[in-house]
């Protein structure tokens, strides 16, 4: 397929993958504000949202004050932010328009009226911190339709490739993401152990990434401690949001690219070793090594690979 | 004005269905079918970006459901009709790229040709595959009256809304499926393959296995990019763009995810002057570097070829019968619109003398713009544009005001006649010609108003050819 079809694949789903990123974060930042809590508390936590989605110096250039309205328009409507959900899922739509072709009916139309509901919605919502429950659930319903007609319909050819390494390769760099702007509350310290705020934060940290009850169920309901939130968000197989899930994904499919094209390149190499070294990991070790420094090279590894790649697929010339 | 529904005010036979199901919705059923209609363009992404229009880039084109309908022996002229200016059009277009003849034969004048701007000074001589310039032909057809189809402009370079005339009819067969039960209608759904059948048979002299054939469009954001998309898939073919694309050592390649891959035909969507920045217009950012180069040492198709764009100019138009009895030896089946040509002393001076009652059009304008109705401008208008061809009268003609044909529209759930007329897409390949039974029918929305360009406010409608 064209070199541009294939970067534009791997854009539009990448695109979708953020918008639920940020619905996730959302709901995390609205579930907040119904908690009683000190004003500084809760400004800190808007602020990280803001931190993770990595646009804070560009919302403070813009509004200079942190505030919540103001940081669900942003997150959510924003043109001015260009990693809105809006944005992204228009992103996404232009993506997909350049290589209609590339992708069935079903997942150019999920898309195509994603893009012209959420223009509706934005213009009749009118108090937007009230309506914000109804609109993530939107956001994520509207998702879970795009991904549900590529599994459903698209060919499993190397299009598909690209549109699944596109979403992983989001969903890695934003899991490490969220989980380096709170390493912090996982670091292991005596005073916090076992603490309320322990508990909550650890709890909005899985939600933000949609996994509360999901923990649960896999650690059979025992007390959250923070080598099983390590071992779940990093090590875990079973939990789709977790590094080592995204870098299967990423290994397999690059793996099936190299094998469909008859052609290996350096991605295919560094993924597999990536993919070896995480699953020979435990939560110890990581804490260990230190779980910044972890989360650092991990950051640095998967954007290399994601160099590489984009290399020997999208430009034709591996360096 | 000709209403083609009516003859001596009765419906006409083949009608008579179709108006009685039109006139039997009830009002209700009507506004809920134009909404469905709609979702369901939107659905499929069928927007066009208007010029002149910065706020919104995409709008609906207007569809409306009341179809017009053509019977199988007024088809049959149209046809043969189009097909024979679509061949003396390539004779033409041969003739004036190689020696000349019709020029030394004193029917066109010299001037007319080589000091056109549309004239590629850079084709002179070159053999063209197979000898066809111009593989798509969509010329306008209008109607007068009952027995008389007239053309008034033909485009030999890259005709669009020939993905209108196919989804039109998908959405009509989607919403009326009884209508396609009660009438016998010609099916359009095969332009796609003759479109690719004909573009296969035009390969270059260097190509010796299946030619491996691309569209090229400018991008997402051309007015015409679904149309692009639309057929690419349709088609099954790699809808490229310039930076898809290069050229090394005269042969052109593609860009793909297993590495370079030899292009043999190019389905242009884009025109001459942005094709090659190194040959044509410098500043190009959406051509190719060297691809003329590659098109003239036989390693690569370009369709329409360079150049074609002559054989639409305004002024070679009038001379169209003249040609075709040149090349063809043959009477035009279908009549062109009385022109008068600025640029000779006997017709300006009518012209100027008559404006009030005349079309005026740039030589070289089109989508509707730069154009002169003189019975709907108010003095001030006529004025400027007298100035205009005194200034420069080589670069009018003007027509006659016709009055086209109407068919109805549901005009606010009401049927009220609106002006029509009819491009069917010829396809020229190297061994046959033919075009598939339909075209597209644009209607003037606005009530009166001559003009159907889509950018202008037109719509469009399903074309039914009838086989009788």
């Amino acid at each position: 397929m064209l070199s541009r079809t294939a970067e534009n694949l791997f854009w539009s789903a990448r695109y979708i993958e953020r918008a639920d990123s940020l619905a996730r974060l959302l709901e995390v930042g609205y579930r907040i504000s119904l908690i009683p809590n000190t004003e500084k508390g809760y400004t800190n936590e808007w602020e990280s949202i803001l931190e993770t989605s990595g646009i804070k110096n560009e919302y403070l250039k813009k509004y200079k004050t942190i505030s919540k309205e103001k940081i669900i328009f942003y997150l959510l409507f924003d043109p001015e932010n260009s990693s809105s959900v809006k944005n992204c899922i228009k992103t996404a739509r232009e993506n997909i328009r350049m290589v209609r072709t590339a992708v069935t009916l079903e997942v150019w139309n999920a898309v195509n009226s994603s893009y012209h509901e959420l223009d509706k919605n934005l213009k009749e919502t009118k108090n937007i911190l009230k309506e914000l429950p109804e609109i993530i659930e939107w956001i994520k319903k509207q998702v879970n339709l795009i991904r549900g007609t590529i599994l459903n319909t698209q060919l499993i050819n190397d299009g598909y490739d690209f549109l699944i390494l596109g979403t992983y390769f989001e969903r890695a760099d934003f899991t490490a993401r969220i989980i380096n702007v709170k390493y912090f509350i996982l670091l292991p310290s005596i005073n916090y152990v076992g603490s309320d705020i322990d508990n909550f934060q650890w709890s909005l940290m899985l939600r933000s990434i949609s996994s509360f009850r999901a923990f649960k169920w896999a650690y059979g309901g025992q007390e959250i401690t923070y080598t099983k939130i390590i071992d779940f968000l990093i090590l875990n197989m079973t939990c789709p949001r977790s590094l080592i899930f995204s870098i299967e994904k990423i290994n397999h499919h690059l793996g099936r690219l190299s094998k469909f094209y008859k052609q290996t390149s350096t991605s295919n190499k560094k993924i597999g070793l990536m993919y070896k070294k995480i699953k020979n990991l435990n939560a110890n070790k990581i804490t260990e090594i230190g779980l910044h420094e972890f989360l650092k090279s991990f950051i640095e590894e998967i954007n290399y690979v994601y160099k590489k790649f984009e290399q020997k697929y999208f430009f034709g010339v591996e360096t | 004005m000709y209403n083609e529904v009516y003859k001596n005010s009765k419906v006409r036979k083949f009608y008579n269905q179709i108006y009685d199901w039109a006139k039997s919705l009830p009002e209700n059923v009507i506004v809920k079918k134009k909404n469905e209609a709609e979702n369901l363009f939107k659905k499929i992404g069928i927007t066009f970006s208007v010029y002149n229009n910065f706020d919104s880039t995409e709008r609906l084109i207007p569809f409306d459901m009341f179809p017009r309908i053509i019977s199988s022996i007024e088809w049959k002229k149209i046809k043969k009709g189009v097909i024979q200016r679509a061949l003396a059009i390539n004779a033409f277009l041969n003739d004036i790229y190689n020696s000349g003849e019709i020029i030394k034969a004193k029917l066109i004048p010299e001037n007319l040709i080589y000091k056109n701007p549309a004239y590629e000074i850079k084709m002179i001589g070159f053999k063209v595959p197979k000898r066809i310039y111009s593989p798509i032909i969509g010329s306008d057809i209008v109607r007068i009256n009952e027995n008389i189809f007239k053309v008034l402009e033909d485009n030999c370079r890259t005709p669009s809304g020939v993905s209108y005339m196919i989804e039109n009819r998908e959405i009509m067969m989607r919403m009326f499926p009884e209508l396609f039960e009660k009438l016998k209608i010609e099916t359009v759904e095969n332009y796609p393959s003759y479109l690719l059948d004909a573009l296969k048979s035009l390969a270059p002299k260097k190509c010796n296995k299946e030619p491996k054939v691309v569209i090229l469009t400018p991008g997402s954001l051309n007015s015409a990019y679904y149309e692009h998309s639309f057929l690419a898939d349709l088609m099954g073919v790699e809808l490229v763009q310039g930076t898809d694309l290069f050229v090394d050592e005269s042969i052109t390649y593609m860009k793909t995810t297993r590495g370079p891959e030899k292009v043999d035909i190019i389905y242009r969507r884009i025109d001459d002057k942005f094709l090659d920045p190194i040959t044509f217009d410098s500043s190009s950012l959406i051509g190719i570097p060297g691809l003329f180069d590659s098109y003239k040492s036989g390693n690569v198709n370009i369709c329409s070829a360079p150049g074609s764009g002559i054989a639409d100019d305004k002024a070679i138009y009038s001379y169209i019968p003249e040609i075709i009895k040149f090349y063809l030896g043959e009477e035009p089946i279908l009549d062109n619109v009385k022109t008068w040509r600025c640029c000779e002393e006997d017709a300006k001076k009518y012209v100027l003398n008559n404006l009030n009652k005349l079309v005026v059009k740039e030589v070289h304008g089109s989508g509707g713009y730069g154009l002169l109705i003189g019975s709907k401008s108010s003095k001030k208008e006529i004025e400027i544009f007298r100035k205009k061809i005194l200034l420069n009268p080589a670069n009018y003609i003007a027509q006659p005001i016709l009055e086209l044909s109407s068919v109805p529209i549901f005009d606010k759930k009401k049927l009220s006649p609106r002006h029509v007329d009819l491009r069917p897409f010829c396809l020229v390949g190297a061994k046959k010609t033919k075009l598939v039974d339909g075209g597209l029918t644009r209607v003037a929305l606005n009530q009166g108003s001559l003009v159907v360009n889509s950018s202008q406010g037109g719509g469009v409608k399903d074309t039914w050819i009838l086989n009788e």
